[in-house]
């Protein structure tokens, strides 16, 4: 099989130092992260910071000037062949054979790797939700089916890292939450390390436990998402209600901010109702209870200093 | 070894999984079948061998176009599609990868060949008989099938090299029309600069692409250069063809695939 090992705590992905120079501009300046294993790991910059490059020098499409780019700890520069064995990957758009059936399309992929059987073909095709159409030319598909063929493609070799750039230009809302779906189950259930790339934040947000921002080609920050990690932390929580004067008096003061219709404190899971009860025996009206996480958009603009073009 | 004949057979199917493929296979045909009937019709005593000379005379700079177009197309058109991405981030190094390419290319040119010169054989073989006193030109002791035969080698010689050069110019230039254009330029035009550059007296002209085309001439005597062989033309041919090669891959090993 070629899915061992998947599991450990080795990063599947290191990038150690990668520059990349064209004639005189640099297009990525010495970045350096490892890809935890079993994690959807979101890569994040505005448009033109070089997040494409990376990826394209991530899978040896285009050459580093300096650097190391290491998958599962096989550099893809003097072991190409043995490192993008664990990579299935789609650069920017699905681009696939127009003119061959999609199922001709997988089988040319399939003969390019050693021990993919034909279940394993049908079973992608199942699992991607092409079966009525797979024996359809690739010219007749709508965007959405071809995405969904482009990841048949990219899995059918069981990969230990998935790498996907804006998997979801293009595609409408359910084809995105199809994605989104789709690309978590890989991560939980199949300990798939996703590396996704994008520049839309509200997606990104639903999609990744990580993430890592680069700027004009120099690695910002990488942190996990706020509230993936550390749950037992109290949260900031609002709570909707019709006076937010006597809700607050209601709990003696202990909140963070009014607000207009609502009050925020600071509290954990099993306070969150304790407080609620408060309110209610005091008369308040409780509308909603909701936590306020700051959004990757805030973390975003808070890292980049509010950089345009996002 | 089998695992790479599975990209041929990559590279076969994506030529023989399209129309204008078999577009190709029904004109190679269809121009012999044609001539053949109106020879049958309005000829004067027609004679098999004549009929397939000339039947190969027609249609092998049709063929040699043909393949030029299947060639231009097997790197540049990965590049215009965008499938190269996908096709170069397989466990396989980018030289088998144009390897596999190349040699698809190579059997359709071999696969063309033989389809056509059986085919005209046994056409006009049905049509006309094996009775006929027709010679070649400067056929002397060669039999009627060997000369056919190395008319079409010497035919086959010439095409590789012009498809190794819109190959080459495909990969290099990711331009599929530029590499149709460059290369029916020197199929056609070649042999009109070829004959106003024989009148220049200079040595380097002897070693001038052009003038080697016309393989065949030797074989009927009367070469393009007066004074050179075949073996010189081979010679200067098989030298642009390593050169075409070495471009060819040194470029695409080297190429980083953006945009």
């Amino acid at each position: 099989m070629l899915d061992v090992n998947k599991g450990g705590t080795e990063p599947v992905v290191r990038l150690l130092n990668v520059t990349k120079r064209i004639g005189r501009r640099t297009i990525i300046d010495n970045l350096t992260f490892d890809v935890p294993p079993g994690e959807v790991f979101g890569f994040l910059g505005p448009n033109g910071s070089g997040k494409t490059t990376t990826i394209r020098m991530m899978v040896g499409l285009m050459r580093m000037t300096s650097g190391e780019i290491l998958i599962r700890g096989k550099s893809i520069r003097t072991d190409f062949e043995a490192a993008v064995r664990q990579v299935g990957a789609i650069v920017e758009n699905p681009e696939l054979y127009r003119y061959l059936t999609g199922y001709q399309n997988l089988v040319h992929y399939a003969r390019m790797i050693p021990g993919i059987s034909k279940q394993r073909i049908d079973e992608v095709i199942e699992l991607v939700g092409l079966t009525g159409r797979i024996h359809d030319k690739v010219k007749t598909y709508s965007l959405g089916m071809r995405q969904r063929l482009g990841v048949a493609q990219a899995i059918l070799h069981r990969p230990a890292l998935l790498i996907l750039d804006e998997p979801t230009n293009g595609l409408d809302p359910a084809g995105i939450r199809e994605l989104r779906d789709y690309l978590r189950h890989l991560a939980k259930n199949e300990g798939t390390t996703v590396f996704v790339s994008s520049h839309l934040l509200a997606e990104m947000e639903l999609m990744c436990d990580r993430f890592a921002i680069i700027q004009n080609g120099k690695l910002v920050d990488v942190r996990p998402l706020n509230g993936r990690e550390g749950g037992g932390e109290k949260a900031e929580i609002l709570f909707e209600v019709d006076r937010p004067e006597a809700a607050a008096s209601a709990l003696g003061g202990a909140i963070l901010r009014k607000e207009s219709g609502g009050i925020v404190v600071g509290a954990g899971r099993e306070e969150v109702a304790d407080i609620n009860a408060r309110l209610v025996a005091a008369g308040v009206r409780v509308y909603g209870i909701r936590a306020v996480t700051k959004s990757l958009e805030d973390q975003f603009l808070e890292v980049t200093g509010g950089a345009r073009g996002v | 070894m089998f695992e790479f004949l599975k990209l041929v057979q990559n590279e076969n199917m994506k030529i023989y999984r399209r129309v204008r493929t078999w577009v190709m296979f029904a004109i190679m045909l269809a121009i012999p079948l044609a001539m053949s009937v109106i020879g049958l019709l309005y000829g004067e005593d027609p004679d098999m061998w004549a009929y397939a000379r000339s039947e190969a005379l027609a249609v092998l700079t049709l063929m040699s176009i043909f393949a030029v177009v299947i060639a231009a197309d097997s790197v540049a058109g990965e590049f215009s599609s965008g499938t190269i991405k996908l096709l170069l981030i397989r466990p396989w190094s980018r030289s088998k990868i144009l390897l596999s390419k190349y040699l698809a290319l190579a059997l359709f040119m071999l696969l063309s060949m033989a389809l056509l010169f059986v085919f005209t054989l046994l056409l006009n073989l049905a049509l006309f008989g094996s009775g006929g006193d027709y010679t070649f030109p400067n056929q002397g002791s060669m039999s009627h099938f060997a000369y056919l035969a190395a008319f079409y080698g010497l035919s086959l010689i010439e095409m590789v090299v012009t498809v190794t050069m819109a190959f080459m110019i495909s990969t290099v230039f990711r331009s599929g029309s530029l590499a149709i254009g460059l290369s029916i330029f020197v199929l056609l035009g070649g042999q009109i600069i070829a004959s106003l550059l024989e009148w220049l007296d200079k040595p380097w002209v002897d070693y001038i692409l052009f003038l080697h085309f016309g393989l065949q001439r030797h074989l009927a005597g009367y070469p393009m250069i007066a004074d050179r062989t075949l073996g010189f033309s081979l010679g200067v041919l098989s030298g642009y063809y390593v050169i075409f090669m070495a471009l060819s891959w040194y470029v695409f090993n080297r190429r980083d695939v953006a945009a």
